[in-house]
């Protein structure tokens, strides 16, 4: 009888016996997250609704959303209309393909860059911070640099001579090479956290096996990480997309100084933004595989 | 006797050999000779030789824009037109700074900056902690579907919603104020909020699950378990995730501009632009308008130093903290 009792003194938890102990472990869960639901539905549904909304009028500024009737509704005018002109597409076009150039440059490079840093060496944290300095140069100061030509290595470009297209190619690689490296700071971040999560023991079984350091990064560390190619890949995808100096983003910019072409701008960012995912769904289709 | 000999015999073998190759040849040869040890000590040292080279080339091309604002923010206008004066002025000229101080209408901008940065830094730290922490150690019953809603707004340009939330800050007579910037922080979003809930995630997810459940047996809530167990532990998180908020919110160069444009009420880094536009406005050609550009360049770096002097002090002070962490991140314990 006694030890019975004391079982059940033991179960002291009776305010909870109304759920399993699992049931309230996935509930504290939710709970942590409601913040940031909330924050979710107010600061990024709400407002992708609106957008949709102002798109499908003929916005004034004193009436954005069309709900007080100061606005008309257009329906999908303003869609045809971007889609109509000539000057949008090429730009869209022109901005992807400059983003696909780029983003194997800034991928490989920022791989090649964390692998080194990733190496014990004396003195490896000030090169590990000095490689963040972008991330606080970045923002306007970057522009200015830039126009000023700090970041273009012309002698690269120079060097480039053949075909047109070549030229071309290597002449955007090379003449941006500055601005590509500079873009590369979270993408080296994201490469070694991934780096690092290597266990050292496969490293140890591949060399004691008679691997050099060549063959171990292409059979052990790349297969380990090729997840982090594929996420890299699509950071700096979405990164080069939205980039202020990207010359969609200008347009959209100028849309919006006009004052009169606010459902214009949102047809067009949301054209853009559905473009996009499209690029990126694909990209993910492609990769699925190295995705594990 | 024999073994005289032998020894004897393999000696001169081996002089004629060291003596019929030499250079690089022998050099392999002798590479090819040595144990293990000597081997993978020999391939060390040049593999360090290799990785020093690199990285102090491309640390260089870091640090280069570095030294030309400097350079440039101390050049009279003269030094600067001189194709002759390269990164050397021929006179120090600290007026530069004096006129940029102007410019920038540094004072309120300044606290405009550091406010929103400060405030957005500390709510994102912590916000961003919380659904980090419940994304990575638990597995509820919509755990990934607010997964898959995180890296949707890692996805969405923030062009899209822009023009939409600019409306709704300003039915709420919030524009002009420091809460459109600061108040999304406060729930774990605004600028780069996912990202760093990815962050939290991943260094949520390394932590064993041992220690947490002897917590729980110990009798601790889980509140208690986060606050006192689980964010100690993601020190190096919080460090990355601090410094980088703080440094791109005081970067923002769209958001912040737009829902802050008053004249006395905005940021720094919009004020740059109107060093641009000192002399610009009374420009009339082509040629002019150059000129402009060239007489208001050195201020303009001048301008750029002052807005990146906090950054820098956090930089410096943090990157103990951000090396440590850039040091754990990944790491398996």
């Amino acid at each position: 009888m006694k030890q019975i009792k004391y079982k059940k003194k033991l179960a002291h938890s009776q305010k909870y016996t109304l759920m399993s102990f699992e049931k309230r472990r996935n509930l504290e869960g939710f709970v942590f997250s409601i913040p940031w639901l909330i924050g979710f539905l107010g600061f990024i549904v709400v407002p992708l609704v609106l957008s949709v909304r102002i798109s499908f009028f003929q916005t004034v500024l004193t009436d954005l959303y069309g709900f007080q009737g100061t606005s008309t509704f257009v329906g999908i005018n303003n869609y045809v209309k971007v889609i109509q002109d000539p000057s949008v597409g090429e730009t869209v076009f022109k901005s992807f393909g400059m983003s696909l150039i780029k983003v194997p440059v800034i991928v490989a490079f920022s791989l090649f860059v964390a692998v080194l840093l990733k190496q014990e060496f004396p003195g490896r944290t000030v090169f590990r911070v000095i490689f963040f300095i972008p991330v606080i140069l970045a923002g306007t100061i970057m522009t200015y640099l830039f126009a000023d030509g700090v970041g273009n290595m012309s002698v690269f470009s120079s060097i480039t001579t053949g075909s047109a297209e070549i030229n071309t190619f290597f002449g955007t690689i090379m003449s941006n090479i500055g601005s590509i490296m500079w873009a590369s700071s979270v993408e080296i971040l994201i490469f070694l956290a991934a780096l690092q999560s290597v266990p050292a023991i496969l490293y140890e079984v591949v060399e004691i096996d008679g691997a050099t350091a060549w063959e171990s990064f292409w059979h052990v560390t790349l297969p380990y990480i090729s997840p982090f190619v594929i996420l890299n890949c699509i950071y700096a995808l979405v990164d080069s997309f939205v980039a202020s100096d990207n010359p969609v983003m200008s347009i959209m910019n100028s849309m919006t100084q006009e004052g009169t072409k606010y459902g214009q701008a949102s047809a067009l960012s949301w054209l853009y933004m559905l473009a996009t995912l499209a690029v990126i769904l694909i990209f993910i289709l492609f990769t699925r595989r190295w995705l594990k | 006797m024999t073994t005289e000999t032998v020894n004897a015999a393999e000696n001169a073998a081996g002089v004629v050999e060291k003596k019929r190759i030499g250079g690089i040849k022998g050099l392999i040869k002798k590479y090819e000779n040595l144990g293990y040890k000597a081997k993978k000590k020999i391939m060390h040292f040049i593999s360090r030789i290799f990785v020093y080279f690199v990285l102090i080339e491309m640390a260089f091309l870091f640090i280069l824009p570095f030294i030309y604002i400097f350079s440039t923010s101390l050049m009279t206008s003269q030094d600067y037109m001189d194709p002759t004066v390269q990164y050397i002025p021929t006179t120090v000229n600290w007026d530069n700074f004096v006129k940029a101080f102007q410019a920038l209408d540094y004072i309120p901008s300044f606290f405009n900056s550091l406010g929103t940065s400060l405030l957005s830094a500390i709510f994102q730290t912590l916000s961003c902690a919380l659904i980090g922490y419940s994304l990575g150690r638990y597995k509820f019953r919509f755990r990934n579907i607010v997964f898959i809603l995180v890296v949707l707004v890692l996805l969405i340009p923030p062009q899209v919603m822009i023009l939409a939330s600019y409306g709704l800050w300003a039915t709420l007579s919030l524009v002009n104020t420091w809460g459109p910037v600061v108040l999304p922080a406060v729930f774990g979003l605004g600028l780069r909020g996912a990202l760093f809930v990815m962050i939290y995630m991943y260094f949520f997810q390394r932590i064993p699950p041992v220690l947490d459940d002897s917590a729980r047996i110990d009798g601790a809530g889980p509140v208690r378990v986060f606050g006192q167990i689980m964010l100690p532990l993601v020190k190096s998180a919080i460090a990355i995730v601090f410094i980088f908020s703080f440094v791109w919110h005081w970067n923002d160069n769209y958001e912040a501009p737009t829902y802050m444009y008053l004249e006395g009420k905005q940021t720094l880094q919009p004020r740059l632009a109107n060093i641009r536009n000192y002399f610009n406005k009374y420009a009339t050609s082509q040629m002019m308008s150059e000129l402009d550009r060239a007489l208001s360049e050195p201020m303009l770096f001048a301008g750029c130093l002052m807005v990146m002097f906090p950054v820098l002090l956090v930089y410096i002070f943090g990157q103990k903290q951000l090396a440590a962490g850039i040091e754990r991140i990944g790491v398996i314990e």
